[in-house]
């Protein structure tokens, strides 16, 4: 150490002690500047060669600590000539940050290479981390949900509607009388005459309707019912149905408006095409189809060989329904559409049994 | 709708691939289901020719063959008594495998060696024939295929029909829409349409009834019924219907070839030679011919002979006037039927033939005819027979096929393209629509009597469409005005109640809503319930009244599935009856939520153990969802000494109801032990139950932002001893209302019951935190409030302070 390690003390007398003092003020200004750059250079270079994080304590109360060696040198700035002390005083600051600095970037260095060393430092960083699992939606409302988004983004009210309906909303008001053929398509459940479990969420269009003038634009999103039981089909399942109506809305607008949602809930790219259907409420009717997502278009059993698969229905809304209504078919058109939410789902996620969906096992629920 | 390629080339010149054809008739609106080449597994069945025919030497019944198959001499073993020398016929050769299954091999009959084996139609699959190897004409070329030979490479196209297109039930329709598009010519089965008098013919027909508006009949003599020929029953079958004899099968053969139904009676039974179209009487009675006796409303059309039924009108013949292998005279009939009326016929009897499918959908009124001339032709051919001359052709009121004004501006508006009249007529008439301009936007289009389905301005813009193809119609978006989507009410809170219940660790369910009855009285004592007149089972006969059943069984299938540690909840509607079973029940949506197994199912057994959760996970997950709805301190627990439906599910002994302003709207505790075993779990399961109605109706706390504390709290513990049956919620409400100033929050930190502690007693530890607004408490001031506080409660619980 600088001090304890001059030569002179024992040799002379009070003179000699006197001039090495008077010696030794500026010996001393001229060697902290030295010893300070020294005292850097060894802990830099101290530091430098660290490999483990346990060397960094001691590194740290030999030179940085309240006794180490550059405290001590600090406090001996006392010493030094007046006229030096500001030049040396600023030099001394200078290394210490640069010191602290260096020591916490080697810290952070040693740390970071301990959390990828799986053992190092006594904890298994290997072993799972700590947290509370959250439940998840079911699929179905998951589905629900993104098929709603995409049209409340386009502006769409949402309504729901009772699930045990009238007659009159679920058939006669959209067209579909009693004893016509179309209600072969739709294997309903009676809970007396005039009241069934709705088969389709269309009667939302005639409550609305019923209620409220145009512009419209609004989705119903729901359960719906049919007595029909097997591998694809379960005698509860999801429907959106929704409709446009207002002055001038047209066959080419339906097929924007339902390009645009098949595009958001698959792919922008995906290829679809329109083909003539038939449903009593709309006139004329479609059936849109997405390029099999299963396959990419090319056939398979999913797809049934053809590359495409059924997604929508829709349509231009009837006069008929608008006359129901009291709307006049002649001021107003509109469309309508509908989609199964289980279908998407089990194209979207490659579920190959409707059933699942109400079986609710968590092994099924948790893949979500 | 089924058809085959050959068939339809009997009435269209097609040579477009049959996949291709496929497509264009799917974009046309009539949906390909399927396309199947028929008989290609018959590939490997090739030709023989018996040479000779000896018989077994070891058993009656067996012939030893020597057969000609692609000029080898083969040794076959047949057991087939036709079999005879000269005979062509089928062979299966080892290594085929037959429709059956029956893999052929080379093996030895009885110790005769045979190389193959001749086969029959119903070896074959292609008929029904059992009584003898199949007979080829003897000038059949050996040297072809058996598929050649027998004319069976075809190609069948299964269509979906839509139910307003029953003119495409038929061969024909499906024809004319190929000629559609394709422009190709028809030949249609060209007949001299007769005038039919009825002046002197030897029976009698009398229509009482509109809803047959005609009735067009024949009397054919010298019938030979028997089996169809060849290129008959392959055509019927390839379609999937069975050969029955000639007269039936030409029948069949006319309605799917032309669309209209015919009906083929014994005349030898019809009493007094006559027809009466009428309703049933009360209590009249008939078998079908299918077997089954049916019992007639009196609103069902019948035809019927001077005495009785024979026949339900359009939907089945009786079988007492059946066709049979001695019938010698046939009366042929062909009419129109009123669709309601079949219709009604059809679902009351639970019967749907080939027949009401045609007639309750719409025939061509002006078809009748048609097919009775083709029919009549075809037994005459096959038959023998021979046609009396003249017949009845009983008319009425026909619905008439009506012309329409067609806008040409409305089409374009309607459709979003911009097509010209010209363009418009041309399609039109592409498919046999009547087209001639009225004025300059207006033309008017007289469809043909078998489009029954085009009544209106708009039907036939859906046909424009269709003829354009749907996907040249452009792409546009509409232009709305902007409005502010209103949604609907409680759609944001269900599904922030939902988000919740995730983040709590609850997965979501769906279940069916309808449940068993039985199960409305265990969940719901006294509730009126929405019973279904159709259920699928007894299951699922009657909607819900409460969401617990359907979760118990979900819990049950998991449990089953060793999936024991779950939380799971489901919202969704539950169905009150109102008595008046006309109207609609009032539906309510519910919070059902159960817990079983490990406290936080799925968590590392590492860091949280294997601890069962209890019932304080459930009142905490509810504790939680009240907050983050803010409304922890809007609903609170209710002593409910009623039960209340919401709660009935669970034990009072460690159940907790709550609600607000006096009205329960929900429980948490544990589920009844019998109603668990009722519904098989073996489990102790803890609920949740809420009527998310209620508690959406409940206003939540508004948020209101409370300045930040500028001076430090202190904490005070304190220990007491009070009786064992002191409820410690009970201590802190009571340090709360305290309403001493300083006193910013109470929190219970340690429950203790054991050594050093007496018996009878437990030891409740609490924190009190204390603050002051406007500066740093001192020890003195926070020790005189807490004394006080400490005092009060110890005065009023009977407690001490615990001192050790």
């Amino acid at each position: 150490m600088f001090v304890c390690t001059l030569p002179l003390f024992g040799k002379g007398g009070f003179y000699t002690l006197i001039n090495f003092i008077c010696r030794l003020r500026i010996l001393v200004s001229l060697n902290m500047e030295e010893e300070l750059l020294r005292l850097k250079d060894e802990a830099l270079a101290t530091l430098d060669g660290l490999s483990d994080p346990a060397g960094l304590e001691p590194f740290r109360v030999n030179y940085l600590g309240r006794k180490g060696q550059f405290t001590l040198m600090l406090r001996s700035l006392g010493s030094a000539p007046p006229e030096e002390r500001p030049k040396l005083g600023k030099l001394s600051n200078q290394i210490k940050k640069e010191l602290e600095n260096a020591y916490t970037a080697k810290q952070a260095a040693l740390q970071s290479i301990q959390l990828t060393t799986a053992t190092a430092g006594g904890l298994d960083t290997s072993l799972p981390g700590r947290s509370i699992p959250f439940g998840k939606r079911h699929p179905v409302s998951q589905v629900m949900k993104e098929v709603c988004a995409v049209f409340e983004s386009l502006g769409f009210s949402v309504a729901e509607g009772p699930d045990v309906e009238l007659d009159y909303y679920n058939f006669e008001a959209l067209n579909i009388p009693q004893h016509h053929p179309a209600r072969d398509m739709h294997d309903t459940f009676y809970v007396n005459e005039g009241v069934l479990l709705r088969t389709h969420t269309s009667p939302m269009q005639i409550r609305t309707m019923e209620n409220q003038e145009p512009p419209l634009r609004m989705i119903a999103p729901g359960k719906v019912y049919r007595c029909d039981s097997d591998i694809t089909h379960t005698p509860m399942f999801h429907q959106v149905e929704g409709f446009l109506v207002d002055t001038h809305v047209s066959f080419a607008d339906l097929k924007g408006v339902l390009s645009i949602f098949c595009q958001k809930m698959f792919d922008e790219n995906i290829k679809l095409r329109f083909r003539p259907s038939f449903f009593p409420f709309t006139e004329p009717s479609a059936e849109v189809d997405i390029g099999c997502v299963i396959c990419g278009a090319k056939g398979c059993r999913v797809c049934k060989q053809t590359g495409w698969l059924e997604i929508l229905g829709a349509g231009m809304i009837d006069p008929e329904v608008f006359k129901k209504v009291g709307y006049d078919p002649e001021k107003y058109s509109g469309f309508a559409f509908g989609l199964g939410i289980e279908r998407i789902a089990m194209l979207k996620y490659g579920i190959d049994d409707i059933r699942l969906f109400y079986e609710n096992d968590l092994r099924f629920l948790s893949q979500f | 709708m089924k058809f085959t390629l050959s068939w339809l080339k009997e009435y269209i010149d097609v040579a477009i691939e049959p996949q291709v054809l496929a497509d264009h008739l799917t974009m046309l609106g009539l949906e390909v289901d399927s396309v199947d080449r028929l008989n290609e597994h018959l590939a490997p069945i090739a030709l023989a020719r018996i040479e000779d025919v000896q018989p077994h030497p070891d058993a009656d019944k067996l012939t030893v063959c020597s057969a000609n198959v692609n000029g080898e001499i083969l040794q076959v073993v047949c057991g087939a008594p036709n079999a005879r020398a000269g005979m062509i016929t089928a062979i299966a050769l080892p290594g085929t495998t037959l429709p059956s299954g029956m893999k052929i091999k080379k093996s030895k009959v009885r110790g005769v060696k045979s190389a193959g084996m001749f086969c029959s139609e119903i070896e074959l699959g292609i008929g029904d024939d059992q009584s003898g190897i199949i007979d080829l004409p003897a000038d059949t070329d050996i040297n072809g295929t058996f598929i050649q030979a027998m004319d069976l490479d075809d190609t069948l196209i299964e269509v979906d029909l839509t139910p307003n297109r029953p003119d495409c039930a038929s061969v024909v329709g499906i024809a004319r829409e190929i000629a559609g598009f394709t422009g190709a010519k028809m030949h249609l089965p060209v007949k001299q349409i007769p005038v039919l008098s009825n002046a002197n013919v030897p029976f009698t027909v009398k229509v009482e009834d509109a809803a047959c508006p005609r009735y067009t009949a024949r009397l054919l003599k010298n019938v030979t019924v028997g089996p169809s020929p060849w290129w008959l029953r392959k055509r019927l079958v390839a379609v999937g219907l069975r050969p029955v004899n000639n007269v039936v099968d030409i029948t069949n053969l006319v309605m799917l070839g032309m669309g209209q139904p015919l009906h083929a009676f014994d005349f030898a039974k019809l009493k007094d030679s006559a027809i009466v179209v009428r309703t049933a009487r009360k209590g009249e009675s008939i078998e079908t011919l299918d077997g089954g006796k049916r019992d007639l409303d009196e609103d069902m059309l019948l035809i019927c002979d001077s005495e009785k039924p024979v026949a339900v009108a359009g939907v089945m013949g009786g079988a007492n006037s059946e066709v049979s292998d001695s019938t010698t005279e046939i009366l042929l009939e062909s009419a129109y039927f009123d669709p309601i009326s079949i219709r009604r016929t059809a679902r009351r009897l639970n019967m749907s033939t080939d027949a009401s499918y045609r007639f309750e959908r719409g025939i061509d009124p002006e078809g009748t005819q048609k097919a009775m001339e083709r029919a009549v032709e075809l037994l005459v051919d096959i038959a023998g027979a021979e046609v009396v001359e003249d017949g009845y052709d009983v008319c009425g009121d026909l619905p008439l096929s009506v012309c329409i004004n067609l806008r040409v501006s409305r089409t374009n508006s309607l459709l979003g393209i911009n097509l010209t009249a010209v363009q418009i007529t041309k399609y039109l008439q592409d498919i046999e629509l009547a087209v001639s301009q009225k004025d300059d936007d207006t033309l008017t289009v007289c469809p043909p009597s078998f489009r029954v389905d085009l009544e209106r301005e708009v039907d036939l813009i859906e046909e424009v469409a269709r003829l354009e193809g749907y996907n040249d119609i452009p792409t546009s978006h509409p232009t709305v005005p902007l409005t502010f989507s209103e949604q609907q009410h409680g759609r944001d809170f269900h599904d922030q109640v939902a988000t919740i219940m995730c983040t709590l660790g609850f997965y979501e369910t769906i279940t069916y809503s309808f449940i068993s009855e039985k199960l409305i009285d265990m969940f719901t004592p006294g509730q009126d319930s929405v019973k279904l007149m159709n259920p699928l089972s007894e299951d699922q006969a009657v909607m819900r009244t409460s969401l617990l059943p359907g979760l118990l069984d979900s819990a049950r299938r998991n449990l089953n599935q060793q999936n024991t540690d779950f939380r799971l909840f489901e919202t969704g509607k539950v169905f009150l009856a109102d008595s008046d079973v006309t109207v609609q029940p009032t539906e309510k949506i519910h919070l059902c939520a159960v817990m079983n197994g490990r406290r936080h199912p799925g968590a590392e057994e590492l860091y949280f153990g294997m601890d069962s959760g209890d019932f304080f996970d459930m009142k905490g997950s509810v504790e939680q969802l009240l907050r983050e709805l803010r409304l922890d301190g809007i609903v609170s627990t209710i002593d409910s000494e009623q039960s209340n439906p919401l709660c009935s599910a669970f034990d009072p002994a460690l159940s907790v109801a709550f609600g607000a302003n006096g009205t329960v709207i929900g429980g948490y505790g544990r589920i009844e032990k019998n109603i668990l075993m009722a519904n098989e779990i073996k489990h102790e399961l803890l609920g949740l139950y809420i009527d998310l109605d209620a508690l959406l109706a409940l206003q939540s706390q508004a948020k209101q932002f409370k300045s930040l504390p500028k001076f430090p709290s202190v904490r005070r513990d304190v220990a007491l001893l009070v009786p064992d049956g002191t409820p410690a919620g009970d201590i802190i409400e009571a340090v709360k209302e305290s309403k001493e100033k300083l006193m910013e929050n109470v929190a219970i930190f340690d429950i203790y019951q054991g050594k050093s502690i007496k018996a009878g007693y437990k030891s409740v530890a609490f924190s009190v935190l204390y603050r002051s607004p406007t500066k740093t408490l001192k020890d003195k001031q926070v020790d005189k409030v807490h004394t006080k506080i400490v005092n009060r409660i110890i005065d009023r619980f009977n407690g001490t302070l615990r001192t050790d």
